[in-house]
């Protein structure tokens, strides 16, 4: 069984290609006055958010590894390290980025730790850096599990793991429109992943994909960019505040408080924890659902259209 | 990558882009045309909750809001806005206009810049209506 085997940090050698195509997408909006906006205070927040992702993998990161070591040890299989293992190892390991994503958005205790990667009205390559403090406390590692125990080594997962990061940078941008159809059909791009980071009703719960966008084809999430609805970047409820430590923490501040609010039943509490955002046990918020029927209630026209299928 | 490398270059990466965009003049603050446009920035945040009245700071920044639920503000967020119902808000005159303490973890503070006599007018107008 293979036990050392070492792959290169890939996310922190492509820091500097990063900074270097933040200046490129920043110059060509400065230059051409289309393709995107910054501004100051949202870029620096998104900024420290990724620094702060890096420190918190620095510090936390033997949490996961620890786990998926453990598992190494106990699985009886390994598939070897050929070309052809790490390429299916990336196509599965994208699978479970589509399934953690879904649930980063569906579950709430999730959302608390992605919230913030969605906290900025903004969409531009900086905006892909401002990524969660606090993944290690989703429990979400468990999620790979099942890679682990069919022989791909704890190491291999984490460097698809880091190459699918890598790949998601660059698609967080206004500057590209659209791309060839053959790439837009089968690829995760920035006119999908826009869709994504929209708070339009039409645009909520949609295209999780990392790398591949077939996976939201296949499981029903998939919404295209509408020409005639341009995408409103941020949260439903914005933040009023740049200190990253707010933006950090602010949901699992939002559940702690709703956890122990007085009067509630123990399933009451547990379901603040694991319902969908926006959830309450008096029915006095807005989930993605509720929002959803609203606009179509005032939008009938809406019905039947991407975003809004399978919604009476 | 070792750490005595990605420190540094994280550092003066962040500080160096954050300088640019500030000498590049994009930090300055939202601005609303006019009223129709602060309630439109009001209604992105609260659709349900439809302005009544809609006072306009004199520097365009920011705007007071009148709902059948209570009063609110609208405020820059960077080149953005948002909104905020005034419920349990502590409401204090500065030197520049008004600071705004919500019990709400995710904004705290609201610093509204206005001219003497509307940081003397609002409050007012945001405590009678709460």
């Amino acid at each position: 069984m293979t036990d050392q085997l070492t792959y290169p940090d890939v996310v922190n050698f492509a820091v500097p290609v990063f900074i270097a195509l933040i200046l490129i997408e920043l110059t060509w909006i400065v230059l051409k006055r289309r393709g995107g906006r910054y501004e100051t205070y949202d870029a620096l927040t998104s900024l420290v958010m990724g620094a702060g992702n890096v420190a918190s993998s620095i510090l936390l990161g033997f949490v996961a590894y620890g786990f998926f070591m453990a598992l190494w040890a106990i699985t009886p299989l390994d598939l070897g390290t050929s070309v052809w293992v790490v390429i299916l190892c990336f196509v599965l390991d994208d699978l479970r980025y589509y399934w953690v994503h879904r649930f980063g958005h569906r579950i709430r205790w999730v959302w608390a730790s992605h919230v913030n990667h969605h906290s900025s009205q903004h969409y531009n390559l900086t905006t892909a850096l401002r990524q969660t403090w606090t993944g290690t406390f989703t429990f979400m590692m468990l999620v790979r599990a099942p890679l682990i125990l069919l022989g791909f080594h704890p190491a291999m997962v984490l460097f698809c793991g880091g190459l699918n990061l890598i790949y998601q940078f660059w698609i967080h941008t206004e500057a590209i429109t659209r791309l060839p159809r053959w790439f837009e059909a089968v690829m995760n791009t920035p006119s999908h992943h826009r869709v994504h980071h929209g708070r339009n009703a039409r645009y909520l719960d949609a295209n999780y994909a990392g790398v591949f966008i077939i996976w939201d084809k296949m499981f029903g999430t998939f919404v295209p960019e509408q020409d005639s609805e341009k995408v409103d970047y941020g949260l439903v409820r914005n933040l009023g505040t740049f200190n990253p430590i707010r933006v950090a923490f602010h949901e699992w501040v939002g559940i702690f408080r709703d956890v122990i609010q007085p009067g509630l039943t123990w399933r009451d509490r547990l379901n603040y924890c694991i319902q969908p955002p926006g959830w309450s046990h008096d029915g006095s918020r807005d989930t993605s659902e509720t929002i959803k029927r609203k606009h179509l209630a005032k939008h009938p026209e809406d019905a039947n259209t991407p975003g809004f299928e399978n919604l009476t | 990558m070792p750490l005595s490398i990605l420190l540094p270059m994280v550092v003066l990466g962040i500080a160096g882009i954050a300088v640019l965009l500030h000498l590049l003049g994009l930090s300055k603050p939202a601005t609303f045309q006019d009223e129709a446009a602060a309630r439109r920035a009001w209604l992105r945040e609260f659709p349900e909750d439809t302005p009544t009245r809609v006072i306009l700071s004199q520097d365009r920044h920011a705007a007071l809001v009148e709902t059948p639920q209570g009063p609110g503000v609208v405020w820059p967020m960077g080149a953005d806005t948002t909104a905020r119902y005034l419920d349990g808000a502590q409401i204090k005159q500065t030197e520049t206009g008004l600071r705004i303490t919500l019990p709400d973890y995710t904004a705290p503070r609201i610093t509204l810049t206005l001219d003497p006599e509307e940081a003397r007018h609002w409050p007012g107008l945001m405590e009678a209506r709460r």
